[in-house]
């Protein structure tokens, strides 16, 4: 049982389609108005069929009032890190502190290389992705003397002038599942996103995912406990309980709490591009997640 | 101020940091064109804030102007896409960096923006190299790129590639590059900057069609556009100017610059960035010299003038372009797409009377019609457009119950091959609407049609799977479980090719038009149980729901497909023993049987041209290679008595007495001598006035 007692987030996973072009937007506009705390886009560039995710985000930003907007996840390689530190920083600027920063470390090597990106072994990844964070929180760093200064194998930053800085402490949240990575996230990162459907094992594989933070975490004298665990998730909404996330909404309230309870995970994703399941989540599965895991924890404290 | 001819526009030119926003909404409320964010560096993302000015602005253009150094040219001809696509093609471009590697950059660019052309982008460069991005998304409209710096280098760049150029005076380097590149330097637009003190008599001075106010204060915004207002010209409609570029890609034997100026105004030829949406069909790639794209009834008799002056061109009518016949695209000729034609106004609603416009898909009809409990019955597909379907046939969802599309069909508006618009009903030109359901496509373009809607609501949906070990035996067993049915029941079969080392299957789907579960379980029982079920689902759903199938985008077909089409009575062991060798042959890669029988049975013959009424069963085959198909069809071919002409693609003489009984044919050969005499209408399933020679 680790529960790292984070305030639980609701999201949306939406694809960020470029056919119908505004469909993505409007689901963001479902999910700020339904009353989520995240909208969220896969990022492939190499894909033509989708839109850029950041300048999706950025226009969609503009279209909501409310609900926090990132990419799910973004992808380092061809993004490069200083843009990525200063576009959130404006962004975040912009919308007084709506945005965050989800990245990966590079999935389908063949498109990145394709589209003129460099192919990296899983190895020198995890070193980029670690020299990229440090890039970042740098450029962030506004205030602190000097220029951006990075001598990595993969990212090399002299000189460069800080800023802007965002409007709130942006989390930089990383999509990770293998060791190296988790514990480069235990060192440097504020969030691990692993999707769901991508844990072999189920649920149960955020038992080693957060093993491996921690301890990381603890050897570089960092407090596990502000690492948040998100997770993409994938269900199905019916009216007979099935299985895990298929059935009602009150049993993937259930599904959910317990998976905060069990392993900390405090934030949820939900892919999906149905404007219904949007609000279904919103309003029925979210508040009830909320009722369960504050009602567990106010056992426990009592 | 004009220069060379082109209208002014005028924006302003805002610093990149909190005020960008305001500035930029107070510049569309005064009325200026366009708003320009610069690549500061330093400040804001001017990326990120384009995005964000461009979501909460609905009409002023957006000039980016940005450095390449720091982005993949990839990425960032990707984004533009995305930008111009979410503002409905408000963006341009300025574009700054070394030279060389400026060039290259813009290549990329303009390469993923192509989205039309065939292939990857590939570009292997001194300063990119990007193996094979593949193209798009295509973009709203043509994004202008613009060569932004004072290097000379940058001007010639300008001259030779650019849409622009901003920069200081360049004198004779610019011309020179263009005229060199064989453009003319008149096509490139001229950036300039001006204080917020400038004059009018300056701004009349200066060689510039775009100039931008560089403030950050909005009542210097409000005194330059008042300053400007008086300097627009009076007609602001400038004339539609292609440049040498795109003309360069037009076709021989067409008159493009004497279109009306109506239709030039939607017009798309293939040097267009829209030529990628419009040049081929759903299964068919094609190449037309010029697409015509009428809105109004009117504008659809001056479309038929003009394909009436072009008579040795190909002429393909299209409405959604899903012809399987594959007649509404073609090389090098004219094709008059209807897709604007495409409204749906509900008539008479105690007589559930609707009339739809030819353009229309049928996954809208429905989705308008859903609303007032009614539907009808179209084809199996939602994204087949209206005109099409619906003066061939209409073999769907709901046709043993409700009957074909055409048998719901009340009166038309349409225009004959001389240009006249008449109306076609039982009482008026009954010939002509007799012809018009089953082959209207030969008489003329039907601008708008009358159906009386049938009340369907929800339906029951059912997507089974079952084994095709034995294909002529389960061909047998489901026609007889059809055939037995209720007409409650239509639905179709589809198999294709077996599979070394895989079960043979085939697909059952079926629609029951009823709304009470049990009903719909126990018509579905028989037709499940003709073989063993490997996979069922089953939904009751509103009937719109079965036509939300799709997909979004412009269609991207490539080759060329061969389609075979049967109408049989009733499956018999033969007929099935002769379909399982077919299969057996590897020949098609689509085989299809629809329910037809039942409602459709009910119409006599005579009553319209589509008069194979007895036919239980519409057999549909398609495969690649037309030596092969048609080999193996052979062997079928004596058990169909009759063919859908929607699904034929062969175009031997002998279809046209297979498609239409003698009575039928003879009728409507005298009717083309009289509505269209000099086969205008020729490239459908063509009837020519006169029977072939003996």
């Amino acid at each position: 049982m680790t529960d790292y007692g984070h305030d639980l987030l609701f999201g949306a996973f939406i694809t960020p389609t470029a056919a119908p072009a505004s469909q993505p937007v409007e689901l963001a506009v479902v999910a700020d108005r339904a009353g989520l705390d995240l909208a969220t886009f896969q990022d492939h560039p190499y894909v033509s069929r989708f839109h850029d995710t950041w300048t999706l985000i950025s226009y969609a930003a503009a279209r909501t009032e409310r609900i926090r907007l990132s990419g799910n996840v973004l992808s380092l390689p061809l993004r490069g890190p200083a843009v990525l530190a200063r576009s959130h920083a404006c962004l975040d600027r912009l919308t007084g502190g709506r945005i965050e920063l989800a990245i990966g470390a590079g999935a389908f090597w063949d498109g990145i290389e394709a589209m003129g990106g460099r192919r990296l072994t899983a190895g020198q990844s995890v070193d980029a992705l670690g020299e990229a964070i440090e890039v970042i929180r740098q450029v962030w760093d506004a205030d602190e003397a000097g220029p951006v200064r990075v001598r990595g194998s993969h990212y090399e930053v002299s000189g460069a002038k800080r800023g802007p800085a965002p409007a709130h402490d942006i989390g930089i949240w990383v999509g990770a599942y293998k060791p190296r990575m988790l514990r480069l996230i235990g060192r440097a990162a504020d969030g691990v996103l692993p999707s769901l459907s991508y844990l072999a094992g189920g649920p149960a594989d955020y038992a080693g995912i957060n093993r491996h933070i921690d301890d990381s975490a603890g050897e570089s004298g960092r407090d596990p406990g502000r690492i948040r665990r998100l997770l993409n998730i994938n269900g199905t909404f019916s009216a007979l309980g099935r299985s895990f996330l298929d059935g009602p909404a009150e049993q993937w309230a259930e599904d959910l709490a317990g998976l905060t309870l069990e392993y900390g995970v405090s934030t949820f994703i939900l892919a999906t591009d149905d404007p219904a399941e949007i609000e279904e989540f919103a309003a029925e599965v979210a508040p009830a997640v909320r009722e369960l895991v504050a009602a567990e924890r106010g056992d426990q404290r009592s | 101020m004009t220069h060379r001819g082109r209208a002014p526009r005028f924006g302003a030119l805002v610093t990149p940091g909190a005020e960008a926003l305001p500035l930029a909404r107070r510049a569309e409320e005064l009325g200026l064109d366009l708003v320009a964010v610069p690549d500061a560096g330093e400040a804001l993302d001017t990326w990120t804030l384009l995005g964000w000015i461009a979501g909460r602005t609905d009409r002023i253009g957006l000039l980016a102007g940005l450095e390449v150094s720091d982005r993949e040219p990839a990425v960032l001809a990707r984004s533009a896409a995305t930008l111009d696509l979410l503002t409905g093609g408000r963006l341009e471009l300025a574009l700054t960096g070394e030279p060389g590697a400026l060039g290259e950059a813009v290549e990329i660019i303009r390469g993923v923006l192509d989205a039309g052309e065939a292939g990857p982008v590939r570009h292997l460069g001194k300063h990119y190299r990007v193996p094979q991005a593949q193209r798009g998304p295509l973009p709203a409209h043509r994004i202008p790129i613009m060569i932004c710096g004072s290097d000379p280098a940058l001007a010639r760049l300008a001259g030779l590639t650019a849409d622009g150029y901003w920069g200081p005076e360049a004198g004779a380097i610019l011309d020179d590059a263009a005229a060199g590149a064989g453009r003319d330097p008149a096509e490139l637009r001229r950036i300039a900057v001006v204080p917020p003190a400038v004059t009018v008599a300056e701004l009349t001075a200066l060689a510039a069609d775009t100039i931008l106010i560089r403030t950050d204060d909005p009542d210097d915004l409000r005194r330059f556009a008042e300053q400007t207002a008086g300097l627009r010209p009076a007609d602001p409609a400038p004339a539609l100017q292609r440049s040498s570029s795109v003309r360069a890609k037009r076709r021989t034997g067409i008159d493009y610059d004497n279109l009306p100026a109506a239709l030039a105004e939607t017009a798309v030829e293939p040097g267009d960035l829209d030529y990628a949406r419009v040049r081929s069909t759903y299964l068919r790639g094609g190449a037309p010299g010029l697409v015509l794209r009428p809105r109004t009834t009117g504008e659809v008799v001056a479309a038929l003038g003009y394909v009436r002056a072009h008579p040795g061109l190909p002429f393909g009518l299209r409405s959604g372009g899903h012809g399987v016949s594959g007649r509404s695209t073609n090389d090098g000729g004219l094709v008059v797409s209807l897709a604007a034609l495409d409204s749906i106004e509900i008539l008479d609603e105690g007589r559930r009377l609707v009339r739809i416009g030819p353009g229309a898909r049928w996954t809208s009809v429905a989705d308008a019609l859903k609303p007032y409990g009614w539907a009808l019955s179209s084809g199996d597909y939602g994204g087949v457009g209206v005109g099409g379907l619906a003066t061939a046939g209409g073999l769907g969802w709901l046709a043993r119950k409700h009957g074909l599309t055409i048998d719901r069909l009340r009166a038309v508006e349409m225009v004959l091959a001389d240009g006249a618009v008449v109306r076609a009903s039982e009482a008026e030109n009954p010939d002509l609407f007799w012809a018009v359901r089953g082959a209207g496509a030969n008489f003329g373009v039907v601008t708008s049609f009358d159906f009386e809607a049938d009340e369907v609501g929800s339906v029951g949906f059912a997507q089974l799977v079952v084994a095709a070990d034995d294909p002529a035996d389960l061909l047998v067993k489901w026609g007889a479980a059809i055939e037995a049915a209720p007409r409650d029941v239509s639905g179709q079969l589809i198999m294709g090719m077996p599979r070394p080392g895989r079960p043979a299957f085939a697909q059952l789907m079926c629609v029951v038009d009823a709304d009470d579960p049990e009903t719909i379980i126990d018509l579905l029982q028989p037709i499940a149980a003709v073989a063993p079920l490997y996979q069922q689902q089953v939904s009751l759903v509103p009937y719109a729901e079965v036509m939300a199938n799709a997909a979004d985008g412009y269609h991207q077909g490539q080759g060329d497909p061969v389609s075979r089409s049967g109408l049989i009575e009733h499956l018999t062991g033969e007929f099935g023993r002769a379909a399982a060798r077919l299969l057996a042959s590897g020949a098609v890669h689509w085989f299809q049987i629809r329910t037809v029988g039942g409602a459709v049975a009910d119409v006599p013959e005579e009553a319209t041209a589509y008069a194979h009424r007895s036919a239980n069963f519409s057999v549909t085959v398609m495969g690649s290679s037309q030596r092969r198909v048609d080999a193996a069809w052979q062997d079928l071919y004596q058990h169909f008595d009759g063919l859908y002409l929607s699904f034929e693609t062969d175009r031997s003489p002998t279809r046209l007495s297979d498609a239409f009984p003698p009575a039928t044919l003879a009728r409507l050969r005298e009717l083309k001598r009289r509505y269209d005499p000099g086969n205008l209408f020729r490239d459908n399933f063509n009837i020519p006035a006169e029977g072939e020679p003996r």
